[in-house]
């Protein structure tokens, strides 16, 4: 079942600039969405078209199969259920304490103090950042601060979560963490969609993926299908993911069985372990 | 920085802001009670004591803090122990130091010493954001409080912008002379500037993400033991006034 349809959304800025141009998407309900694209793409765009932030010029977006209404409290009640992590957590995060930034939606959406206080231990509890709730933001580092911007949206307990280039900045482990906290989240059951560059992180995280290129969906398709899309990605001056590259050339010269498609590196060695366990391998 | 590092690194970081305030304004009371100089000092000797020793603010952060304060007042001192007087046909300017204005030095500044010694004990031992907690519980206009709170969240975010721009001007030689300093500068308040705007415009952005439609709530720190604490501040705020009064 479709939770979020954008369809043929254009947006232009005041400025004349290109934001969306008849741009077609559809979220999944519990899925794991990747939207990859340049910068300058639209995603940031389309990102904010999905929280309500800006109105299609053209074209309409549904939200679980109901056209959204623009007014105060169908706004209100789309933010309550989508909610949207921007790229940079100085742009997010304006309360001087953890506990307090991450306190404002639920206040916003009129609960009352000991809920809200329940929703921010459980979301900071979530993004791993139970002990920093008396901190101050500023003492935070970067990933800190991604994290406490992530238990902001999730303590007004959205069904969808867009999370706009979330990985930009951090370093592999921080990566890696972070990986951790969104499958925790996917688990519970919240549908994600992300933006990024890297094609090796979608290729191997994502249930689906979404190509977009000058206000365009190009392509949506699932993740296992990318290693055949040769031509959608090239379109957007984007490599194959480098473990399907790895695979194609290891099946090529006949070190892989065919059919094979690992989402991985450890898979890939995973399959090359099982290929090869106690025989030789033949010689290049 | 040094005073938001010791707000958060004291040994009373977690007892309740109410009873630091409460402490404090006996301190202040003290202050204006003590009838003279000696007792004024013995008041701000005392609630030294009690940052240093009792919050465990170290001295070396604690005169540090005071210097700037210390440097103002030394200078308004200055300026009441002189007097300017013009003598003479010529009328030339003389500087007078007279025992009246000793005495008033002597008044306003140990005063003035033992106001300092109470306001550093609050603001070496409580972060902002419990104090603007502290005053939400005591009705301050909700106005007020948000200006307070965007702002002390956009001091550390424009210092950052300060730096991160002032990194990479030098990185290009930006002040490698006069000239230069000053067109650098230049720059740096215009792109300030244009982050403010576009800051402001972010973060309003960010709000409306976030539902926000109205005022901005919070939810406000808990501290244990507020009763204790408040019981033990009033006393030992009630003995610091006697002090001053007996002292006088």
């Amino acid at each position: 079942m479709m939770l979020l349809e954008l369809e043929q959304a254009s947006y232009r800025y005041p400025n004349g600039g290109v934001g969306l141009e008849a741009c077609s998407l559809a979220i999944r309900r519990g899925s794991r969405n990747a939207l990859i694209g340049a910068n300058g793409s639209g995603k940031t765009t389309l990102f904010q078209h999905c929280n309500g932030l800006l109105r299609p010029q053209s074209g309409v977006l549904r939200y679980a199969g109901t056209v959204l209404d623009y007014s105060r409290s169908g706004l209100r009640q789309l933010r309550s259920k989508v909610g949207l992590v921007f790229q940079n957590p100085d742009h997010q995060l304006f309360s001087a304490s953890v506990q307090e930034d991450v306190s404002f939606g639920p206040f916003n959406l009129g609960l009352d103090e000991a809920t809200v206080r329940r929703r921010v231990s459980a979301a900071l509890d979530a993004v791993g950042m139970a002990g920093f709730a008396e901190r101050a933001v500023h003492n935070l580092s970067f990933g800190q601060k991604k994290r406490v911007c992530i238990a902001g949206v999730l303590a007004m307990e959205p069904e969808l979560l867009v999370l706009d280039e979330p990985m930009a900045g951090l370093d592999h482990a921080m990566k890696t963490e972070f990986l951790a906290v969104l499958d925790g989240l996917h688990a519970q059951g919240i549908t994600l969609l992300l933006a990024t560059h890297d094609i090796d992180l979608a290729y191997r995280w994502a249930d689906y993926i979404h190509l977009i290129d000058s206000g365009v969906c190009t392509a949506s398709l699932p993740a296992a299908d990318l290693a055949y899309r040769d031509d959608a990605l090239s379109a957007l001056g984007l490599p194959l993911p480098t473990v399907v590259e790895l695979q194609r050339r290891l099946t090529a010269r006949g070190l892989l069985p065919k059919g094979l498609l690992p989402r991985t590196h450890s898979e890939l060695l995973t399959l090359l372990d099982n290929t090869y366990d106690g025989k030789e391998a033949p010689c290049c | 920085m040094l005073i938001e590092q010791s707000a958060y690194a004291n040994r009373w970081r977690r007892v309740s802001p109410a009873a630091k305030a409460a402490f404090a304004l006996c301190g202040f009371i003290g202050a204006f009670v003590a009838g003279t100089p000696s007792a004024a000092v013995a008041v701000a000797g005392l609630l030294a004591v009690v940052t240093m020793a009792g919050a465990g603010v170290s001295p070396g952060r604690y005169l540090r803090v005071a210097v700037p304060a210390l440097f103002f007042l030394s200078i308004s001192c200055l300026s009441l122990a002189f007097s300017l007087d013009f003598k003479g046909e010529a009328q030339a300017m003389t500087f007078k130091l007279t025992p009246a204005g000793l005495q008033q030095v002597a008044d306003v500044s140990a005063r003035s010493l033992a106001a300092l010694a109470a306001l550093l004990f609050l603001v070496l031992t409580t972060p902002l954001i419990d104090l603007i907690a502290l005053l939400r519980r005591l009705k301050t206009p909700e106005l007020l409080l948000e200006m307070m709170v965007l702002c002390y969240r956009m001091l550390f975010v424009f210092s950052a912008a300060v730096h991160d721009t002032l990194t990479a001007q030098s990185a290009r030689l930006g002040y490698a002379t006069t000239g230069l300093a000053l067109r650098s500068l230049g720059g740096l308040a215009a792109s300030l500037t244009l982050q403010i705007w576009q800051r402001a415009h972010d973060l309003h952005v960010a709000a409306q993400a976030r539902n926000n439609d109205g005022p901005l709530r919070f939810l406000e720190p808990r501290f244990a033991n507020c009763g204790r604490d408040g019981a033990l501040a009033a006393a030992s705020g009630g003995a610091l006034i006697t002090l001053a009064v007996w002292l006088s």
